[in-house]
């Protein structure tokens, strides 16, 4: 088992450096880092500067190693505008992203979970296939798309919802739909086969042989292990959200991360560009990893198999 | 049986009764005396510190509120005095007396003094802060109330500058600042305006709280929020719900929805804020914009009324000159008629009967709108150009740094006077002068040093002229910049200080029935 | 499992349920239609088009679509805040986003698909170094990393085709590399090596013909993913730029409108959007299937 986390750990590692440049090597790619690196608004003699403060004129590899040593300090730099650290304004946006991404989970687990359940007992029954339809245009139609349409039902016709912004449950309904609605098909695929395997099973089988009631197998035996894997793909899929929600928070003015990052695109406020997308990586990474490690917790083989 | 079944029924009923209230947005239980505002820019903390004005209009929204300066314009006044009391010229025109009121104070307590405006004058780095320096030779402090500035030259705009075109006039507390440090002040701004600063979180709101020991009067709303909503419809969806009072800068098609939606109110201002194109090749004699009649072709081809009705509601004023009709010294040129067959036949004659590609227009993306309608219009007279909005920082860096070239959406809203925009836009040296005419050049540099009131006006208004004749830009409008004001308000300030945008001044901001 | 093989496994799951959706293992009939009427309007815009899409006329703005009640024929689905002609503007809009699209997935294609070659068959340190990169890449949202390249490069046409081509290119190496592993083991393979043919040669000759079926099938489930991408880029306003009428575009001019009622400015070219993306999945899933019934991981 150790082996296994020592592993995965490396990995993981090995990922967030190669994380670090890419975003690196981008930056300095594509002519002028300078540029980037300073306000809108800067003259050539800021520019010169800039140049000199971050040392544009050293070895690449000396750059990098001052960009990793900022990072590991927890310096990702400073937003033009708003003048705070970057990493400040991202942990204070982040709360809301959350939320967000909490509350489409919950949502995508409320509907995906149960009907994939009934769909794999009940097999190409009427259930069966409306759950297909509803899997269907979950995976196909654009996230932001589906929150355009919200709008336009349940604030302009109906009035029922406000369109935009935060502040209370009335606000968070639509955009979790929409951000959720792709997962809750995910899910909902994964419960269906996953439960389908499960109540395959030799397990499963002798249950059913020892003369439970069905509704016992199905809840007590089946569900407890078909979930497994759902959960712990929703718990990947959380932080996914969180870095996928761009659109969606932009089309509903959701004060969350992705937003942010909205805002340094349209302000060409670079810090928040670069920071947003590195953290956001990071986060996904160190997910990975601890679901791995949860992995080597729950499931004995993993432990003795590498 | 039945009586088990009331109980369910009973709960359901209670939870159907608490529901509304559970679900209630937050902010329409608005406690009294607070009203919210819901901006459409991000407030940065730059704007807390009036040494940095940009020389924009858009931190005065916060100015107004945190602090107070010698003398700003007011309702009714171009110049009223604030902070002092009264102000006197020597008869050289070169030493300026102020006298400070008694008993002003700064939300800390401390008094305001001869040595914070000192302080305030010789730390501000802002807009024109150059122009300050290079014709102020000292200030002198004779006592707490008094304040001499002695200039180098006569200068006949000092005032102007001082108190309005420049941030420098407003009162910052010097023990304070150098306590903590310019970035410091940022983080915790204190001034001697109507309001004292309680919180800020950035890119989310501001919240202000009544200071009242305010010399003019105590304001009478408690607590004023600003919350940073840069979308527009989500502006518009915040006020509609009541979740703010006042929501800035609504336009265009949100702007006939807010008309239509009972209970809200559309106020337009319109602002000291001309929007011109500015043909920056014209210099160029291989540009077709050197020729005059290709410029005058371009003014020609624009329907302002148009432009006007679809993005203002019709409220902005359509202008033929880029200074703004409410300044000092301005003369008013004819304005231009929407001649489609005319600007074809110009055009033609000056050797384009097919047009020509006329490269990227620049412009704020905040207007970006304008921009949109006014290529779309050129376009259709065979100009093509390309739409390029940027954001504002952006904009108006490569503005000044001579960065862009073909045609520019050029706008200001900043204070001051016809002499202050020629400098800025036209003359030789100007800020954002791409190009100069000898002739306008030697008649400002006349005025610049001219004593008499009366000539100077005369030649400010040759220069005006020249500026129409040769077609230097295409002015569209000033600007009615347009807000929405919930039920909720008595008196939301807008429109009570000429040319102003945002609600000022807001110690006079109501809440309705109080 | 690992988090990784679960999210392939439930991409995998994917295919089966898109196709049992349609309750069909034939071909489908409708999606291909409607593709090939897309590409069609496209090619042939400008005559299609009855107006200029990127003129407008202030006083026609905001018409609703002929059949409303302020509609008229003259603009068969209404005008948008510049009074241009929506129809005009879809029109177009479909030649931008096939185009875009298409070039998108096939620069990814060629380059996923080299590269997967190469790290499959050669394997050895160059495998390894272009599966840590695509692993890193693939760990990255992909419309993330498209934002932050757009910031960068800064919005433009081609800019965007090469954004997209960067960012997707992965999805391609990954399932190509894992193809060339089991075809490595083929017979006719092995036999080529033996005879002498140098290790270019085997991946020209040997390796790519039968690798080419995934990388079709692979193209056509990504030009949905990859017109979704755009159509987000566009909508950000990092995508294509003004006033070309990219549905995305459409998209975030049209949203203003929305709280005006303005309803076809988003429903419209949204339709437009899932009609694209809807018809290349299921003709992708049905390819799928049918070209190489082995292929379910992906």
């Amino acid at each position: 088992m150790k082996r296994y986390l020592l592993a995965r750990a490396g990995f993981a590692l090995v990922s967030l450096v190669l994380l670090s440049v890419t975003i690196f090597a981008f930056v300095r790619l594509t002519g002028d880092p300078a540029v980037l690196l300073t306000e809108p608004g800067a003259s050539p003699e800021d520019l010169v500067l800039i140049r000199q403060q971050f040392g544009l004129d050293r070895p690449l590899w000396v750059q990098y190693g001052s960009f990793v040593a900022h990072l590991a300090r927890g310096d990702f730099g400073q937003s033009f505008y708003y003048r705070t650290d970057v990493l400040d304004l991202y942990l204070s946006r982040l709360p809301a992203s959350l939320l967000l991404a909490a509350v489409a989970m919950a949502f995508s687990l409320v509907i995906g979970i149960p009907t994939g359940v009934i769909a794999a007992v009940r097999v190409n029954g009427w259930w069966d296939s409306a759950g297909k339809i509803f899997a269907l245009l979950g995976l196909s139609l654009p996230s932001f798309w589906v929150g355009l349409l919200l709008i336009l039902f349940f604030s302009v016709f109906l009035g029922w919802l406000p369109s935009s912004g935060s502040g209370s449950l009335l606000h968070v309904l639509m955009p979790a739909f929409a951000l959720g609605w792709y997962f809750a098909a995910a899910h909902m695929r994964l419960t269906r086969s996953s439960m389908l395997e499960v109540l395959g099973s030799e397990y499963v089988k002798l249950a059913r042989l020892k003369g439970l009631p069905e509704a016992l197998v199905i809840a007590k035996h089946a569900l407890k292990n078909a979930l497994i894997p759902v959960l712990t793909l929703a718990g990947i899929n959380l932080v996914l959200m969180v870095n996928v929600a761009v659109v969606v928070e932009t089309v509903f003015a959701w004060p969350g991360v992705g937003r942010l990052l909205y805002e340094g695109i349209t302000a060409r406020d670079f810090p928040i560009v670069q920071a947003t997308v590195l953290l956001g990586g990071a986060m996904i990474v160190v997910v990975n990893f601890l679901v791995d490690v949860l992995y080597a917790v729950i499931d004995p083989r993993i432990r003795y198999d590498r | 049986m039945r009586h088990r079944g009331l109980l369910p029924v009973l709960l359901v009923l209670l939870s159907a009764a608490l529901l509304p209230a559970a679900l209630a947005p937050r902010a329409s239980a608005a406690p009294e005396g607070q009203l919210t505002w819901a901006v459409h820019v991000s407030l940065a903390p730059t704007w807390f510190d009036p040494a940095e004005a940009p020389g924009i209009i858009t931190p005065y929204m916060i100015y107004y509120a945190l602090h107070d300066a010698l003398a700003k314009p007011m309702p009714g006044q171009a110049m009223a005095p604030g902070l002092a009391e009264s102000w006197s010229v020597s008869k050289d025109g070169r030493v300026y007396e102020f006298v400070l009121r008694n008993g002003i104070k700064f939300h800390n307590g401390e008094p305001v003094t001869a040595e914070d405006v000192k302080f305030s004058l010789e730390r501000y780095k802002g807009a024109a802060s150059k122009t300050l320096k290079e014709r102020v030779a000292g200030v002198d402090t004779p006592d707490a109330r008094r304040v001499r500035v002695r200039l180098k030259q006569p200068w006949p705009d000092f005032l102007t500058f001082y108190t309005s075109a420049t941030g420098a006039g407003w009162i910052v507390p010097k023990k304070y600042v150098e306590k903590v440090g310019d970035e410091g002040f940022k983080k915790a701004p204190i001034g001697a305006g109507p309001y004292r600063f309680v919180s800020f979180k950035p890119g989310v709101e501001l919240v202000l709280e009544a200071f009242e020991g305010y010399w003019r009067r105590a304001p009478q709303v408690k607590r004023l929020v600003f919350r940073v909503i840069p979308d527009e419809a989500t502006r518009l969806a915040a006020l509609k719900r009541g979740e703010v009072d006042v929501a800035y800068s609504i336009r265009g098609e949100l702007a006939e929805e807010l008309q239509r939606t009972p209970g809200l109110t559309l106020v337009p201002a319109v602002i000291q804020a001309p929007f011109w194109m500015y043909f920056a090749d014209q210099w160029d004699p291989k540009s077709p914009w050197h020729d005059r009649r290709v410029r005058l072709a371009a003014n020609y081809a624009l329907d302002r009324k148009a432009i006007n009705q679809a993005l203002t509601l019709g409220h902005s004023k359509l202008t033929g000159s880029i200074i703004p009709s409410t300044f000092q010294f301005y003369w008013q040129p004819p304005t231009y008629a929407y001649d489609p067959p005319r600007a074809k036949k110009l055009l033609a004659e000056a050797g384009y009967p097919n047009g020509f590609d006329a490269g990227e227009y620049f412009s704020d993306t905040a207007y970006a709108n304008l921009g949109e309608a006014a290529v779309d219009y050129l376009r259709k007279a065979g100009i093509r150009a390309q739409l390029r909005p940027l954001e504002r920082a952006a904009f108006f860096s490569g503005f000044k740094e001579k960065k862009f070239k073909n045609l520019i959406q050029g706008a200001s809203g900043a204070f001051g006077n016809a002499a202050t925009r020629i400098e800025a836009f036209v003359a030789s040296g100007g800020t954002y002068v791409y190009g100069a005419y000898p002739d306008i050049d030697g008649l400002f540099s006349e005025q610049a040093a001219e004593l008499d009131q009366k000539k100077r006006e005369a030649l400010l208004q040759k220069i005006q002229q020249l500026v129409h004749e040769k077609a230097i830009f295409a002015p569209l409008w000033e600007l009615a910049f347009l807000n929405g004001v919930g039920p909720r308000v008595g008196q939301s300030g807008l429109g009570l200080i000429a040319g102003h945008a945002y609600s000022a001044p807001y110690e006079d901001v109501t809440l309705k029935g109080k | 499992m690992t988090g990784r093989a679960l999210a392939s496994r439930a991409a995998g799951l994917t295919v089966a349920w898109r196709l049992a959706a349609f309750r069909t293992g034939g071909f489908p009939l409708l999606p291909t239609l409607i593709l090939v009427t897309l590409a069609l309007v496209a090619i042939f815009a400008d005559a299609l088009a009855p107006w200029d899409p990127e003129l407008g006329s202030l006083g026609d703005r905001f018409l609703p679509p002929a059949w409303q009640a302020r509609g008229s024929l003259e603009h068969l689905l209404g005008t948008d805040h510049l009074g241009r002609d929506v129809f005009s503007r879809l029109v177009f809009g479909a030649r931008v986003s096939l185009v875009v699209g298409f070039t998108a997935v096939i620069v990814a294609g060629v380059l996923g698909t080299a590269l997967g070659i190469l790290s499959g068959y050669l394997g050895g340190w160059v495998d390894q170094v272009i599966m840590r990169v695509t692993d890193t890449w693939l760990a990255l949202p992909a419309l993330t990393f498209a934002i932050f390249l757009a910031a960068i490069v800064g919005p433009s046409e081609s800019n965007i085709v090469i954004i997209l081509a960067a960012v997707y290119w992965t999805r391609y190496a990954r399932v190509i590399r894992g193809e060339v592993l089991s075809l490595k083991e083929r017979d006719f393979v092995r036999l080529a090596i033996v005879a002498g043919c140098s290790k270019r040669a085997i991946m020209r000759r040997h390796i790519l013909p039968n690798v080419l079926n995934s990388a079709i099938v692979l193209g056509t489930l990504m030009l949905g993913v990859v017109v979704v991408a755009e159509a987000s880029l566009s909508f950000l306003g990092v995508g294509v730029p003004p006033p070309k009428p990219a549905w995305g575009l459409m998209l975030a001019d049209g949203k203003k409108g929305l709280m005006a009622g303005y309803w076809w400015l988003t429903v419209l070219p949204g339709t437009c959007i899932m009609l694209l993306v809807l018809s290349a999945n299921l003709l992708g899933d049905w390819l799928r299937v049918k070209l190489d019934p082995q292929l379910r991981q992906l």
